[in-house]
């Protein structure tokens, strides 16, 4: 009972202090905010995403007798009168003159499709891969442009896997392989999909798209390009400022120790296992609390579709657990209330930065991506984003229990190393 | 065990490093009285009380609180404590029932009893009229109340208060200490530190003095007075430093002591009206002229330097 007492008297004292509010809900929300502001018009039904200007560079040239051509629909769906709207799309000739485009700032993205696309899918070989080019400057409107590419490669993809079921049912039934017939069978889906993607975004309510295979009974992902691009931007806000709130939280031990409160406490007849396990208590309900004020808001607010119940509630444990282990841990390493505010400004944004919570819905270096995976802030966020995919929940678990594991591990390390410093 | 002892110190040893803090003090206090621990910053007192408050664990010796060792038994000894910080040690951004709220489960109680404590502490602290105010928005005395008022909820047997006047305004410190008589009415036992002699004179029933970690006179306030005798002290501001005129003055009949400090000679004397013409003549034989004169009756402090040759207040 002692260690709930604590931990709730830890917890009204962050929620009255104004600047823990700022920091741990009003700081996520008002970035988040400016950046809906910035590019979706506050206040709009519609989305208003400002001009993309971008150069199509297709390398993939197939012979004119052969009627699909991979490259040229791609190169096609941002000519679509579905994006023009927002899409200002260009040829350029090649690499060299697209990216002069980019320097000279006439074009914000570059989509370079590879020769051979066509004719590789229809090897049945690795298909290369498209190259988007972005001026580094802007983050937004290159997203776009690169979940563009990014669903109808999907269905490219897709399209892969339809040509290798045909041949093994030809295989199976002793019918010769015949070209024609894998034209014909590329070309007739490739003519669903477009159609597809063109319905998509006409009207975004009303496709469907399935990006990963979902249990039954779960919610699909977000149609609206906007509200997908805002949910990916919050959800590094929101881990960024959890693994703030863990540390700051913790960071009240130091305080009540400066101001002889803690003192205080171990003068009373009770333990000191159960006034530090209040302590840590009271962390994790103040993670748990701004993980669910955030998750509501960027709801109803930004209409942010975090994914299925039972994925945001595995992910917010993940969260949760990982938040407060890294908090308890850094804090045991501090001293003294001064020495905290450049470890946890310091630490975090670097743990961030390296756990790519800066930079979500960019291409990052493949070094940069596997460094993520030893991060736990690079962890909450790939599954977030696997809820936000709608990925089954048994994924999620997966991903859930590593980060309970980190964070029962950062637990357990700073845990001890208090339990020896006050003992 | 002596079933009439609150508090019972043998040979309580306490070093930080190669610093010994407590050397091996023993005291006791009976039942519902007040025990003053007296001495200068540094002298041990605040050591002393943080081990039987369970805050540090002695490196050597015993001490029981009510029966209960501190060592083996540290639950149950700290149960039978309140312990009254020297710094104020409550939650700024909580109300004064808040915080005592909080204290008073930190103590075990709970319903009916935490809330009917709460609203007879605020009495006792007077603060029921700012209950529901921020800690952090009252004044330095205020705050020492609810300081105090945190350790009382639980009725405890013990009070142990560790210099709770220091830096308070006259009417906040005459408050405390009517309060501090008033808990030994009740029957509580108080552990009072303190560098103010007068203090320790008006509350308490024995004084243990310490200097250097070391109980150096222990008795009733009379008692202690009877260690010095009759002797009276003499502050004598003079007009160039103290230092030279000194062993002069040590030669005069009637003198036992003198000592000086920033410009203050401090003689101990059997017989004032007797010994200052003869101190004045020597003065003015050495060329020193005496500024100012401070005759003090026989004291705590004169116990002090009696003891140590040193004054006790260091402030």
């Amino acid at each position: 009972m002692k260690i709930l007492d604590i931990a709730l008297n830890d917890f009204t004292r962050s929620v009255r202090s104004l600047f823990a509010i700022g920091m741990m809900v009003v700081a996520p929300l008002v970035i988040t905010g400016l950046i809906y502001v910035a590019f979706s018009g506050a206040g709009s039904e519609n989305s208003d995403l400002p001009i993309i200007q971008v150069g199509i560079v297709n390398l993939d040239q197939v012979p004119a007798d052969v009627p699909v051509a991979l490259g040229k629909t791609l190169a096609d769906m941002y000519f679509d009168e579905s994006v023009a709207g927002y899409i200002q799309p260009k040829i350029y000739p090649g690499e060299a003159s697209v990216r002069s485009a980019i320097n000279n700032q006439e074009i914000q993205a570059a989509v370079i499709i590879p020769a051979g696309m066509t004719a590789a899918l229809m090897a049945n070989q690795s298909v290369p891969p498209v190259r988007i080019l972005q001026d580094p400057t802007l983050t937004i409107g290159p997203m776009v442009v690169k979940n563009m590419a990014q669903s109808l490669l999907d269905g490219i993809y897709g399209g892969s896997i339809a040509v290798q079921v045909h041949r093994q049912r030809f295989a199976v039934h002793g019918i010769a392989e015949n070209s024609i017939n894998l034209q014909s069978i590329i070309h007739d889906y490739e003519g669903w999909f477009t159609a597809f993607q063109r319905e998509l975004f006409h009207s975004p309510q009303a496709a469907l798209v399935l990006v990963t295979p979902q249990s039954a009974g779960e919610e699909a992902p977000s149609a609206d390009p906007m509200a997908g691009i805002l949910g990916q931007i919050m959800t590094g806000q929101m881990i960024f400022f959890a693994f703030f709130t863990g540390a700051y939280s913790m960071q009240s031990i130091l305080k009540e120790q400066e101001e002889g409160t803690l003192a205080r406490l171990f003068t009373t007849p009770t333990p000191r296992l159960t006034i530090l396990g209040g302590k840590f208590l009271a962390v994790v309900f103040t993670v748990c609390g701004q993980g669910l004020v955030l998750l509501l808001v960027g709801r109803l607010l930004f209409k942010v579709q975090w994914g299925t119940p039972t994925s945001v509630l595995l992910t917010m444990l993940g969260q949760v657990a990982s938040a407060t282990g890294l908090g308890v841990l850094l804090i045991s390493f501090v001293k003294h209330e001064r020495q905290a505010g450049p470890v946890i400004g310091g630490g975090l944004t670097a743990l961030g930065m390296l756990g790519g919570l800066f930079t979500v819905g960019m291409q990052m270096p493949e070094a940069f991506t596997r460094l993520a995976n030893f991060i736990p802030q690079g962890w909450v966020l790939h599954a977030w984003r696997l809820s936000l995919n709608g990925a089954p929940s048994a994924e999620v678990f997966t991903t859930c229990l590593i980060l309970v594991g980190m964070g029962a591990t950062m637990f357990a390390i700073g845990g001890l190393r208090f339990n020896r410093r006050f003992a | 065990m002596n079933d009439d002892l609150a508090i019972e110190v043998k040979e309580l040893r306490k070093s930080f490093g190669s610093l010994q803090a407590v050397r091996g003090i023993s005291f006791q206090a009976a039942k519902g009285e007040i025990l003053s621990l007296l001495g200068p910053n540094g002298a041990g007192k605040s050591t002393t009380i943080s081990m039987l408050a369970g805050l540090i664990a002695p490196d050597g010796g015993q001490a029981s609180i009510m029966g209960h060792s501190i060592t083996s038994q540290p639950h149950q000894a700290r149960a039978c404590v309140g312990v009254v910080p020297q710094d104020i040690a409550l939650y700024p951004d909580l109300s004064a029932r808040e915080n005592l709220s909080f204290w008073g489960k930190m103590y075990g109680l709970r319903g009916a009893m935490l809330k009917s404590r709460v609203e007879e502490v605020l009495q006792v602290i007077g603060l029921t009229e700012r209950q529901h105010d921020r800690v952090g928005a009252f004044s330095g005395g205020m705050k020492r109340r609810v300081n105090i008022g945190a350790a009382l909820l639980h009725t405890p047997a013990v009070i142990i208060m560790d210099e709770p006047t220091v830096g308070i305004d006259p009417q906040s410190r005459r408050y405390i200490l009517d309060n501090v008589k008033e808990l030994m009415r009740q029957g509580m036992t108080v552990l009072y530190t303190t560098h103010y002699m007068e203090e320790a004179a008006e509350l308490s029933d024995h004084i243990a003095i310490m200097d250097q970690g070391q109980i150096i006179a222990y008795g009733t306030h009379d008692e202690l007075i009877r260690l010095v005798g009759e002797q009276t002290r003499l502050d004598l501001g003079l007009s160039v430093e103290a230092e030279g005129i000194l062993p002069a003055w040590q030669e005069v009949e009637g003198v036992f002591q003198a000592t000086a400090s920033d410009g203050i000679a401090t003689v101990l004397v059997d017989d004032s009206n007797r010994v200052l013409p003869r101190l004045f003549e020597s003065a003015g034989k050495a060329g020193v002229r005496i500024n100012s004169v401070d005759i003090h009756e026989p004291n705590l402090e004169s116990v002090f330097l009696h003891l140590t040759g040193k004054a006790l207040r260091d402030d």
